[in-house]
Order: structure tokens, then C-alpha cells, then sequence
């Protein structure tokens, strides 16, 4: 109960050093998303039921402080109402985001992080992806600059980058705190023919 | 998967299709909180922001700084009159649009701004500016910046977040379209910005413009006042070249505006017609005369 408490006052604290996170124009304006990086990190050490708890408010909370309403070119002739993101959909972004990386918590608990910080900075270029196929999707045509892969993928190792100090702190904090990163539910039960273990 | 995963599974996407379901009204307090809290430190980073910046710059002797501080002195009493000269122009323009029995004589007056946030979000080319509802600032209400003898465009105002605060969708987005119109012509286009935006400097793009036409690099761009949205004459920026199609031409403009070094806008507050329509929609206050409006 007290390494929740600790993620979550962690990903508090994430959303208030975000603010003072800068974009980086020479990487075509990409920069840190610690908060993503934070909530992936903690995603790899948390059961699932709690990993969807920290998707829903990390993403809420992104939301409530990020959420632009644009509305697509048919809205003004009022058959559009939604935005081009709908407020929560980066709720939807975590969830997802949470429960991909979740097939690397054993690794994590092994302590092997090589996979767990490719995955984190995977999945914060992934959800961007999401995110700009939508905004396509809205607006018509698929635009791919070269500006855009580099974003990405600056975007994306940075969150790499970060990952490694984000899962140390977890770990030591788990081992301080006494919780132990179990790994029930991706148990293989059955053999490859079917029958049960 | 256990009993429990799938509890929480379907709890979770009941949350979230009950989130997606909020209406404009609730978005707009849920974001006036969070604004309410974040605030602080987004003045903070703000003004973090500033001193990297000025350490960045070469350091200047107190003389070199003397001579600065005249220099921007002398500045801002020639911006303040420009400011003053583009509100009697404004004023005269809605003149004769009265003359014309196309609008209501409504006297402009203008509120004066300061950025808090830059680049809030991925996607989207946004700024956080200081003023919001107490002010009068409604949504889509045009933001400007004055341009030596001419006020340049920056965007128009996305969501008045708060009382004191307002998120400005600038022109270098796809989204903020503007009617323009080139130099000495009548020939008028859509201009709009590049999806994301992603250069540091990023082109504008004016479309729709009959094939026909001639432009020349350097030729500047203006709003055209069509839409009743901006108003006419506001510096856009200037062609850098030309590409006639079948249909159309299009062509490739340099932002009158250099969006990174933006500290000081002013918001065009809406008239009184034009009042009731955003601020109503964004469930916004009606907006009031500000003290801090620059009227001649």
C-alpha cells in the first residue's frame, strides 16, 4: 500500500516538473514526457488492476491540464460536435500504453531492464503515433515529414534515456518498502497441446 | 486472466467512456482546476525559461545595457502610438462596414497580454497567455502583435481556461485558417499553417488562390476581413514563392511573426454583436470593458 501511495505521489510530482520541461526546437520540438515516463516505469512494477487505476487518473489528469479543443472542419456545419482528440483519450492512450508494457514485468522483477527501457520509450512513441493518426484521420491525409520520424523518435528516447533512474528509484524504493513485484495472471497454465499444467 | 483484472478492466473502460461523454462545460471546469493549480508553476518555469534565455545571450556591460534599455524605452512609446494608430484604423473600418449596414458601429478596444506557457501541447501550436474571462477575452478572439508600422497576426484564442487565462491556437497551426489576401490585390485564399508544425520556422501555406495569379517573393499578406473573424489589414507574412496547379495556386508564405520570441500580445476583444456568440458557446462570462484595455 505504501509503494501506491509512493507511485502516486510520484506521478504528482512528475506533473509538476513537467512544467518546467522545455521542448527542444533542434529536435523539432520534442521533448521529455516524464509523466508518460513515470507512469510507464511504474506500469512494469504495479499488478494490473492498479496499473489501470494509475492510467485512468494520470491520464485524467493529463487531460484536465493538456486537452486542446480543436474541432475538425465539419463541425462548423454542426456535424461534428467531438474534437479532434476527445478529452480521455490519453486515458485510453495509458491503459493501452499500461498494459503493453505489462508483458515485461517479469524481466523487470529479474532485473534485467533492457527490454523495460526500450518498451517505456517505445510506448511513449507509440501513443504519439496514436495520437497523430488521429489528428489525420480527422483533417485527411496521411503526412509523414521527416521532421515528424525525427520527433518521434527524439521523443522517444528521451523517455528511454530517463527510464533506467525511473525503474532504479522503483526498485529500491519496492525493496525498502517491501513490496514484492509478483507476476500472477501471466502464469502459463495450460501446456502448448492444451492440457492443463 | 483472474476475476479481479477483469473487474478492473471493466471498470476501467466504463470510466472512460463516461470521461469521453463529459459535455464542453464540465471539460472547461475540470481544466479550470487544474489550471488553478498549475499556475504557479507555470509562472515559475516561465520565468526559469527567461533567465536560461538571457543566460544564453552574451553577457552586456552596464553601458551596453543603458544604451538597451533607452533603445526599448523609445521602442515602446513608438509601439504604444502604433498601437494607438491600428485601433483608429480598426475603428474606422468598422465605421464604414456601419456606413455599409454590415455591422453595428462597435468601437475595438484591445487587452494587453503576456505569455505563461509556450508549447503546452504535441500536437497542437498553442501559447498560454495571462488574460482570460475576467478581461473579456472570449473564444476566438484574434491575438496581435504590433510589426514596426503594422500589427502582425499571431492567432486567435482557442479556450479561455480561466479567469486569467486563455490558450491562444497560433497561425503556424493547420488549424487557425485565416481569409488573406496579397498586397495591392483583390485576389483572396485560405492561409493556414503545417500539420504539427514541427520547423522551428515553419512556412504558412495560402491556398485556393486563382491559378492565374502573379506573386512575387517578398510580396506581403494580409487578412482579408472576410469572415468577420480577424480583421482586415493584419500583417501575415510575405510570399516566398509560388506553385500554380490546374485548378489553383498555392503559395509558400514566411510568417510575418517569429512565434519563439513572443513575451507581449494583445487580444482583440470581441464587439458587442460579436460578444455574445463565443462567449456564450464557451460558457464564458459575459465580458466587460477591462481596465487594462488600450483605447485611444
Amino acid at each position: 500500500m505504501r509503494f501506491f501511495l509512493f507511485v502516486t505521489l510520484l506521478i504528482l510530482l512528475s506533473f509538476i516538473l513537467q512544467e518546467f520541461l522545455p521542448t527542444f526546437e533542434w529536435a523539432y520540438g520534442s521533448r521529455l514526457l516524464l509523466v508518460h515516463a513515470v507512469f510507464l516505469a511504474a506500469a512494469v512494477a504495479v499488478p494490473f488492476p492498479a496499473m489501470l487505476t494509475f492510467a485512468f487518473f494520470t491520464g485524467l489528469l493529463w487531460d484536465a491540464r493538456y486537452f486542446v479543443p480543436i474541432y475538425p472542419g465539419a463541425s462548423v456545419t454542426g456535424l461534428i460536435t467531438q474534437t479532434e482528440l476527445p478529452f480521455g483519450f490519453t486515458i485510453l492512450i495509458f491503459g493501452v500504453m499500461g498494459a503493453l508494457i505489462q508483458g515485461v514485468r517479469p524481466l523487470f522483477r529479474r532485473g534485467r531492464w533492457e527490454l523495460p527501457v526500450f518498451m517505456i520509450g517505445f510506448c511513449t512513441g507509440l501513443g504519439l503515433v496514436f495520437e497523430y493518426l488521429i489528428i489525420s484521420f480527422h483533417r485527411g491525409g496521411l503526412e509523414l515529414p521527416p521532421e515528424l520520424l525525427w520527433k518521434l523518435l527524439m521523443t522517444a528516447l528521451f523517455s528511454s534515456l530517463v527510464s533506467p533512474f525511473l525503474l532504479l528509484l522503483f526498485s529500491r524504493v519496492a525493496d525498502r518498502m517491501r513490496y514484492r513485484i509478483r507476476t500472477e495472471g501471466l502464469k502459463r497454465r495450460h501446456t502448448y497441446d492444451g492440457d492443463a499444467l | 486472466m483472474s476475476r479481479l483484472n477483469i473487474i478492473f478492466l471493466l471498470t476501467f473502460v466504463g470510466l472512460l467512456i463516461w470521461v469521453t461523454l463529459f459535455q464542453p462545460d464540465s471539460i472547461g471546469k475540470i481544466q479550470r482546476g487544474a489550471m488553478v493549480v498549475t499556475r504557479p508553476f507555470m509562472g515559475a518555469s516561465n520565468e526559469l525559461d527567461g533567465a536560461v534565455r538571457a543566460l544564453a545571450n552574451e553577457p552586456l556591460s552596464p553601458a551596453q545595457v543603458k544604451a538597451k534599455l533607452a533603445a526599448a524605452e523609445q521602442e515602446r512609446d513608438r509601439l504604444r502610438l502604433e498601437v494607438i494608430q491600428l485601433d483608429e484604423i480598426l475603428s474606422e473600418n468598422n465605421q464604414l462596414r456601419n456606413a455599409l449596414q454590415y455591422l453595428e458601429k462597435s468601437p475595438l478596444s484591445l487587452v494587453a497580454s503576456r505569455v505563461i506557457s509556450r508549447k503546452p501541447s504535441n500536437w497542437y501550436n498553442t501559447l498560454v497567455i495571462d488574460k482570460g474571462s475576467d478581461e473579456g477575452v472570449a473564444v476566438d478572439s484574434p491575438v496581435i502583435v504590433p510589426l514596426g508600422e503594422e500589427a502582425g497576426l499571431v492567432g486567435k484564442i482557442s479556450e479561455v481556461i480561466g479567469p486569467h487565462s486563455a490558450l491562444v491556437l497560433l497561425l503556424t497551426d493547420e488549424m487557425c485558417q485565416v481569409s488573406a489576401k496579397l498586397q495591392n490585390s483583390q485576389e483572396q485564399g485560405i492561409l493556414s499553417g503545417e500539420r504539427g508544425a514541427l520547423r522551428t520556422l515553419p512556412n504558412l501555406h495560402l491556398r485556393y488562390l486563382p491559378k492565374e495569379i502573379v506573386a512575387t517573393p517578398g510580396l506581403k499578406i494580409f487578412s482579408s476581413g472576410m469572415g468577420e473573424l480577424f480583421p482586415a489589414n493584419l500583417l501575415l507574412g510575405e510570399v516566398v514563392n509560388l506553385r500554380a496547379s490546374v485548378i489553383d495556386a498555392e503559395a509558400v508564405v514566411k510568417p510575418a511573426v517569429n512565434f519563439d520570441n513572443l513575451v507581449d500580445l494583445f487580444v482583440i476583444l470581441p464587439t458587442k454583436d460579436a460578444k455574445a456568440l463565443p462567449a456564450d458557446a464557451a460558457g464564458v462570462p459575459d465580458p466587460v470593458t477591462p481596465s487594462t484595455s488600450v483605447k485611444p
